[in-house]
């Protein structure tokens, strides 16, 4: 009896230490919003959900007044960005949906429509 | 609204906010904290200049450009950890690990 327990203690003790350094190294960053598993190709996203995504990504910039945005606002005309801010929230749609969009298309999304028809039509997003 | 009726950007602006958009993303490979200093250095530096520079000084845009660029190089670097501005003083040295 003896001799079983202390083989199942010995047993156990290297499997619980490799679950834990196998959490541990996981390499999430702190500022990464939502934690998504590769995703597969299959399920594109749907367009309520781009719509979604987009949305909650441009409310949650911090000069934008969260009642104002509609799928329809412009960001410089209705939301009063500068051109800066429309840098940046192309950027942070960029990083919420994994994609590089190139300049050439960057300046000219400059509402929430175009972002979400962009998003919608690109074949990578996740 | 939706008539894309956003101000027409001149070429000399898309390359300012090129340059923007370069030092967002090489931040973007910095640790998260470096990341966030750098982007509030570098957007306070950007606002900084977009009020204080008259739009039609186009020599010193370029000027001002060409810095930009070079300095974009430097923080693309592996070892560059982070940025200091030029005239207040940001910088701080890491205080040596024992």
């Amino acid at each position: 009896m003896a001799l079983r327990a202390a083989v199942l203690r010995h047993v156990r003790v290297p499997v619980q230490t490799l679950t834990r350094t196998g959490t541990k190294s996981r390499p999430w960053g702190p500022n990464c919003g939502s934690i998504r598993f590769l995703s597969s190709h299959d399920d594109h996203l749907t367009k309520e959900e781009v719509i979604d995504r987009v949305l909650s990504v441009v409310k949650s910039f911090p000069k934008i007044d969260p009642s104002k945005v509609t799928p329809n606002v412009h960001f410089q005309n209705d939301l009063g960005l500068d051109s800066l801010d429309n840098v940046e929230i192309v950027m942070a749609l960029e990083e919420e949906f994994k994609l590089e969009i190139p300049d050439k298309e960057a300046d000219k999304i400059d509402s929430c429509n175009l972002a979400i028809e962009y998003i919608y039509n690109h074949p990578m997003a996740g | 609204m939706g008539a894309s009726g956003g101000p027409r950007l001149s070429g000399m602006q898309k390359q300012v906010l090129s340059l923007y958009r370069g030092f967002l993303r090489a931040a973007r490979s910095k640790s998260a904290e470096d990341r966030l200093k750098i982007e509030s250095i570098v957007s306070a530096e950007f606002r900084r200049n977009s009020k204080q520079v008259d739009r039609k000084n186009f020599l010193y845009v370029e000027y001002l450009l060409r810095l930009g660029k070079k300095q974009l190089n430097q923080l693309k670097s592996p070892d560059t950890i982070g940025l200091s501005s030029l005239d207040i003083s940001v910088s701080e040295t890491k205080s040596p690990k024992p």
